[in-house]
């Protein structure tokens, strides 16, 4: 039981950090940025790739390369759409994706690349005599760790101000100063980062990297985006966590029948959805009086 | 030479032109008033010499440099800000929090603290409710947190996009009294509005915008005769 609820709350925290690094470049460009998943799929060959060095190290290589790859993306294509429709900014990032994912099958091979990252986090304690995965409690410590981090950089610093305004209204807050290109760059580079720590809890726990790696968590924490707020990076954070969180149950409730977890779990979402359209954060945090 | 000189200005939204060929200049120190009916191309007066919009031929300078084309995060740091229509406060964010976000386009990133302080003094209103919602105040308070987060960046020109909409008249008085106060302590202000008489009364200058270009220029001897201000913003023979 200790140990599903553990479980429940690593995954919950995992989908978090996902839909947080998606909810930072939706907020500043509205941009549901798919390719967002090979961000994650490349800091996990990276990881899998450098295990000959210090986990530190590895760790320090992945974050460099799934920034620049980030700062990349948003430089040569995103860039040059900034003011398009939507839905043309929508099918460019499918686009990438696609395109990301037959580069990343070429380089590494369409099989799974695969290393132990992080041997010392592999089996499990016990704890007044249950016993508990290592990897479920550094994911939860290390989930917590990097989102007061980023609840630090979002709510207490001038960039943190700067991306919740450009969020709310990106056009007035140029108006005001706010440099649209480094703060763009920095919600870019910190999705990078963020990816990049997804990818690292994923590793420990699956070290199977294939070209298609982060593909599920990116699109189950673009539902937790939604239900949680779509324009809110608090209501990002929420329906991630909701998402993980609930999927794990349902894996851990329905015995043999969780092939239908994802069933289960998207007639939730459009239940929400029905009540809530503008997603479970979308009234009482914005009052308006008039 | 004028600190804000708009020379021939076409702009509009893709294919659509909104204003075409209107000049004006403004001198340091000094107030000018626009304006016309709806849809005559005020706003986007406004927004194309803040940058907000591209411009299609014609200039801005500003303090002897020419502007256009900038980016607004780059005019705003030059000394130009606009304050939109329709406020556009960030109401999920605190006032402090607004107030921060004019900070950005300080030119000078020294002095914040005393300048925000000056903007308590000039809004008192503003320091009562610090902590409170944007979102939770009443019209004119948010209208006068909207022009304090814009005179934070201590802009030599300010830029005003119907400071009196939605306000009452009680409320409109005292949005004015203040900007009075601004034009006092050496802002320029270029300020678009629907009430003409209200306008023309504030402003040293009028000019009446009708089809996107300039039709007539008021001082604020020509309020006191409603006839010759409705002749100016509807047109002759109305």
């Amino acid at each position: 039981m200790i140990q599903s609820v553990l479980d429940a709350i690593s995954l919950g925290g995992l989908y978090s950090l996902a839909a947080l690094g998606l909810g930072l470049v939706f907020g500043v460009m509205r941009l549901v940025n798919f390719a967002h998943a090979e961000l994650i799929t490349i800091a996990a060959y990276t990881l899998v790739l450098t295990t000959q060095y210090p986990l530190l190290v590895s760790i320090s290589f992945a974050l460099i390369v799934t920034a620049f790859i980030a700062l990349l993306m948003e430089f040569t294509i995103y860039r040059r759409l900034r003011g398009v429709n939507p839905a043309i900014m929508l099918i460019a990032s499918f686009g990438l994706s696609t395109v990301l994912q037959r580069l990343y099958e070429l380089m590494f091979g369409a099989l799974p690349k695969s290393a132990v990252v992080a041997p010392f986090l592999r089996g499990d304690f016990k704890f007044f005599g249950v016993s508990i995965t290592i990897s479920s409690v550094i994911t939860i410590v290390l989930t917590i760790t990097i989102l007061l981090l980023m609840g630090y950089i979002v709510e207490k610093t001038s960039l943190g101000l700067q991306l919740r305004a450009a969020s709310a209204d990106f056009k007035t807050a140029r108006l005001l100063g706010v440099r649209s290109n480094r703060l763009i760059g920095a919600a870019f580079a910190l999705s990078g980062v963020l990816a990049t720590f997804v990818a690292l809890i994923l590793v420990i726990q699956n070290p199977q990297v294939s070209p298609y790696y982060g593909l599920n968590i990116t699109i189950l924490s673009l539902v937790g985006i939604v239900i949680g707020g779509i324009a809110s990076l608090r209501g990002a954070a929420m329906g991630g966590f909701i998402v993980g969180v609930v999927l794990s149950a349902l894996n851990t409730l329905l015995g043999n029948g969780r092939v239908y977890a994802y069933s289960w779990l998207f007639i939730l979402v459009l239940i929400i959805l029905l009540v809530r359209p503008g997603g479970l954060l979308s009234k009482g945090s914005e009052l308006e009086r008039v | 030479m004028a600190l804000l000189e708009v020379t021939n200005l076409f702009a509009g939204y893709g294919k659509v032109e909104v204003i075409s060929g209107i000049s004006f200049n403004l001198e340091s120190g000094k107030s000018i008033g626009i304006v016309g009916p709806n849809g005559v191309g005020k706003s986007t007066l406004l927004q194309a010499i803040a940058g907000s919009i591209s411009t299609k031929t014609g200039t801005v300078t500003f303090d002897g440099k020419k502007i256009t084309g900038k980016k607004p995060e780059d005019i705003v740091r030059l000394g130009l800000c606009l304050v939109p229509e329709g406020r556009q406060i960030f109401s999920g964010l605190s006032v402090k929090e607004n107030l921060a976000l004019g900070l950005t386009g300080r030119q000078n990133k020294k002095g914040a603290k005393e300048i925000v302080s000056k903007m308590h003094d000039l809004f008192p209103v503003l320091s009562t409710h610090e902590n409170h919602q944007a979102g939770m105040l009443s019209g004119g308070q948010q209208q006068q947190l909207a022009i304090a987060r814009a005179l934070i960046s201590e802009p030599k020109v300010l830029l005003l996009d119907e400071p009196s909409l939605g306000l009452s008249p009680t409320v409109i008085t005292d949005v004015f009294d203040r900007l009075k106060e601004i034009i006092n302590l050496g802002t320029s202000v270029v300020i678009v509005e629907q009430r003409a008489n209200l306008v023309t009364t504030f402003a040293e200058q009028t000019i009446v915008i009708r089809d996107g270009k300039v039709q007539a220029t008021l001082t604020p001897a020509d309020a006191a005769n409603s006839d010759s201000l409705q002749r100016s913003y509807f047109g002759a023979g109305k």
